[in-house]
């Protein structure tokens, strides 16, 4: 049993303490916004928010977050309205969406670091995210301007 | 050719041509009373709830294509009601959903670029035949003449008395009355489509509440990983269950097609399970097999003195003897993975001699056979749920995941999700054939075409998932010589083309855009060499081969202008042109591309288009846009290398996406011709990676013949 706080929420976990944090989320807690794409940190697809900082939660172990803060893209804003969601769809980003989730998360953690990040900040916060449908082009222009409005 | 052989062909080949470039011929009944409406249907395609709301039952899975919302569009528009009003659902399989309902390819499914090209007359006449009945209903209903009524923002209007019926109480009357199966359709200037219109699967995938495969959870549900052989069909020899079972979580081992499933309490241990599992596979003879034999074979299949040879017009041998000069050149690609984001997975159901799937399938009829055959069962008593996909660029035309699925589910009387592993998805996943092609253009003392002779060699990737056409040694795999033997150029009256099927291990598949995958590259570059060889610009000569066709002309001509060909480029940077036809649209790209140490840049990559016409612009921007990353990303570094029978690529970090540094401006410039729609998924990524290695080539001088560019040697 592992205590953790998620999306504002204090859970106690019923999975042993090496499970990956993506499996925990997704199998054990049914929050399933956060995605498996590769297990070794290479894609992007499954990134969560510990304490507000960005991590591959296929390489970080439940035991590894006991006592701390995990925001899922389930937990971004209460209505889904984070401005980089809102600009994920003006901007109309996702295709098939399925990486988009680690996406937000990303770019949400860089734009709590770096407000007015430049192009190339922005390619490298984004450089460790796949996009097999090609929305890169969409997903930076959405940050950027997510950023101009103040995220 | 002898007379019969031909013969042969002409009644075999528009079997998958109608797939692969134009409509199928009879247009298809709509069925009044389909399966999915229930008691509220109005046609196969849809069904009206008394609140009013449609829902539209749609044939296509939503890949990321954006057809959800281009049908909701449609019939929105032909119906007369608000788009919030309309659900788009994937349907169940029945006739007047599948591809050829009468036809050789009576099938539900999504490919060939076909969600709005095939599906946008035959929703727009199912939104119509339901407008015209609701309308009928009305008119008894306020006793006022039918032309007197119009259906507008979900009601029946009689604007004469200010009558008005919402659609929700005129269902049931209308369900009674025949559905015309050619009813008027709505004037051009009264229609709202084609126009921008906001995607309505996007909000929830910016939430992570999209609804994947991967996240479907059932009460009881246990999870389950494939564990596969690493040499394509390699047979199990023998298992130790033992290990895996000792995995805290995991509850069973059970044999399923191609190897085991380790089913377990959660996804992980799952994992842990499959990994601690001791497995023997069987010796195959191609365990030996490496790329370097794969393109021995390759090429040793354009040295074959027979060939099938489905394009012959005029003499080529006189030609090429009567020609001034002769070029020619041989090109290569590798082998190439799909790497959806979303793995191979499906969740199966079982209850009596019934079974329900959840699965991000592209096709719904050949999964519920598969499963229905591998449970004893009745198809009829098979449910499919289709849910979003996460990407599919022609993978999720397998369905052996569900099967595999409704094994595990059988074995251990739980409903169970298979997930295969990103490491079998790569090595175990079905690719884009490695293939190769041998060029030969005559030229006369001025330089113009007077013949061109194309051979190509490679696996068929027909062959493996359409494997009955075969028993007709006729019949020649289309996507073999896709968007060659149909194309628009004219070489001056003899063009011979020729294809050489290579049958090696590994099992190949449609990967977007298919066999013009290559094909763009192969006669793309080659027309450039062409072109030096002929002291001509390369859009010059492409302009001579289309000087008769106005319509390829003007997208040719139009990605020209817009790039600036002609004008000089900025500083450091060098453009290359290339234009293919493929699902029926063109295509032009040109390429503006910097080299500096070897290392290659693409700066811009400006596209003109042709599909004829369009639904959501948006959307056909999106896919025009993914399809030059997706066409650049295997160009720049993409490929599946073998190495002892074994896919040496198994992950991201061996198998280099491109991200979104070095991804170029995309600007698009879509051309409405008004002639029949063309598809829109796939046609702009076979003209990118010859676009880039003309530009290439026109900075470095130097010809690149095999992909990827990662494995060339451009440095000064």
């Amino acid at each position: 049993m592992v205590q953790l706080t998620v999306n504002g929420e204090s859970r106690q976990v019923d999975a042993p303490a090496a499970m990956p944090l993506l499996w925990a989320l997704r199998d054990v807690l049914n929050l399933t916004g956060t995605k498996y794409g590769c297990g070794i940190a290479q894609c992007g697809a499954c990134t969560v928010h510990v304490d507000g900082t960005a991590v591959r939660a296929c390489q970080t172990s439940l035991g590894d977050v006991a006592g701390r803060a995990v925001t899922t893209i389930e937990g971004l804003h209460p209505e889904g309205a984070h401005p980089l969601q809102q600009a994920w769809v003006a901007h109309q980003v996702p295709q098939c969406g399925f990486c988009q989730s680690g996406q937000i998360m990303g770019a949400a953690a860089l734009l709590k670091d770096t407000p007015r990040p430049t192009e190339a900040q922005v390619e490298e916060a984004m450089a460790g995210h796949i996009c097999r449908c090609g929305t890169y082009g969409r997903i930076k222009a959405a940050i950027l301007d997510a950023a101009q409005r103040g995220a | 050719m002898d007379r019969r052989g031909f013969l042969a062909l002409a009644l075999t080949v528009p079997v998958m041509p109608a797939l692969a470039q134009t409509a199928p011929p009879a247009p298809p009944t709509i069925a009044a009373n389909g399966i999915n409406g229930g008691e509220r249907g109005l046609s196969a395609f849809l069904a009206i709830a008394p609140d009013g709301s449609v829902t539209v039952f749609t044939t296509t899975t939503e890949l990321g294509q954006g057809t959800h919302t281009g049908h909701a569009m449609i019939v929105a528009d032909e119906l007369g009601v608000p788009m919030a009003s309309v659900r788009v659902t994937v349907a169940q399989p029945e006739p007047a959903l599948r591809l050829m309902p009468n036809g050789p390819v009576a099938e539900m499914y999504t490919g060939a670029s076909f969600g709005n090209r095939i599906w946008e007359p035959r929703l727009r006449r199912a939104a119509a035949a339901a407008r015209t009945v609701l309308v009928q209903a009305a008119s008894e209903r306020l006793n006022a003449p039918a032309d007197s009524l119009r259906l507008v923002d979900g009601r029946v209007v009689h604007a004469a008395t200010d009558r008005a019926v919402p659609i929700g109480e005129l269902v049931a009357d209308a369900r009674r009355l025949p559905l015309p199966e050619t009813p008027a359709l709505k004037p051009a200037a009264e229609r709202t489509v084609p126009r921008r219109e906001m995607r309505t699967d996007i909000p929830a995938k910016t939430r992570g509440a999209a609804t994947y495969g991967v996240d479907v959870r059932l009460e009881g549900m246990l999870f389950a990983v494939a564990v596969l052989p690493q040499v394509f069909g390699a047979e199990l020899d023998g298992h130790d269950p033992a290990p895996a079972l000792a995995v805290p979580g995991v509850t069973h081992v059970v044999p399923i097609p191609r190897g085991l499933a380790v089913v377990a309490t959660s996804t992980w241990a799952a994992m842990k399970g499959a990994e601690a599992l001791p497995v023997r596979w069987k010796a195959t003879a191609h365990d030996v097999l490496d790329s370097a034999g794969v393109s021995r074979a390759l090429h040793a299949g354009l040295a074959r003195p027979e060939a099938q040879r489905p394009k012959n017009d005029g003499d080529w041998e006189a030609a090429k003897a009567a020609a001034a000069q002769v070029v020619s050149a041989t090109y290569e690609v590798p082998y190439l993975a799909h790497a959806p984001m979303e793995v191979e997975n499906a969740t199966v159901r079982l209850s009596g001699d019934r079974a329900e799937i959840w699965a991000p399938t592209q096709h719904q009829d050949w999964m519920i056979r598969d499963v229905a055959q591998a449970l004893g069962i009745a198809p009829a008593n098979v449910t499919l749920n289709t849910t979003m996909a996460g990407g599919g660029f022609g993978r999720r035309l397998l369905v052996e995941v569900a099967v595999q699925a409704a094994h595990a589910a059988r074995a251990t009387g739980r409903p169970v999700q298979m997930v295969w592993r990103r490491e079998d998805e790569f090595a175990q996943g079905y690719w884009r054939p490695a293939f190769a092609a041998r060029m030969e253009a005559a030229l006369d003392a001025q330089g113009r075409v007077t013949g061109f002779f194309l051979r190509g060699a490679g696996p068929s990737v027909m062959f493996d998932y359409r494997p009955a056409l075969f028993r007709n040694p006729a019949f020649v795999d289309p996507f073999a010589l896709q968007s060659v033997t149909d194309t628009r150029y004219r070489f001056g009256g003899a063009f011979r083309a020729e294809y050489a099927r290579v049958d090696l291990p590994p099992k190949v598949w449609l990967w977007r855009s298919v066999g013009s995958s290559q094909y763009g590259f192969f006669v793309e570059s080659f027309l450039d060499e062409v072109a030096r060889a002929a002291n001509k610009d390369p859009l010059a000569l492409r302009r001579e081969l289309l000087a008769h066709d106005a319509r390829a002309l003007l997208v040719l001509n139009t990605a020209a202008e817009k790039a600036g060909w002609g004008t000089p480029p900025p500083a450091g940077r060098h453009r290359g042109i290339a234009y293919m036809e493929a699902y029926g649209s063109l295509c032009a790209q040109v390429a503006e591309v910097s080299v500096e140490r070897g290392e290659v840049t693409v700066h811009k990559v400006t596209v003109a288009y042709d599909a004829g016409s369009y639904v959501n612009v948006n959307t056909v921007e999106s896919q025009i846009e993914g399809s030059v990353v997706w066409g650049l990303s295997a160009a720049m570094g993409e490929k599946m290398t073998l190495k002892d029978g074994r896919a040496v690529e198994r992950n991201f970090d061996a198998y280099p996406i491109q991200r979104m540094r070095g991804t170029p401006v995309v600007e698009a410039h879509l051309i409405t011709s008004g002639q029949p729609m063309g598809g829109v998924g796939e046609p702009a990524v076979p003209p990118v990676a010859p676009a880039i290695c003309n530009a290439i080539f026109a900075a470095t001088g130097k010809r690149v013949r095999s992909l990827p560019l990662a494995d060339a040697d451009l440095r000064a």
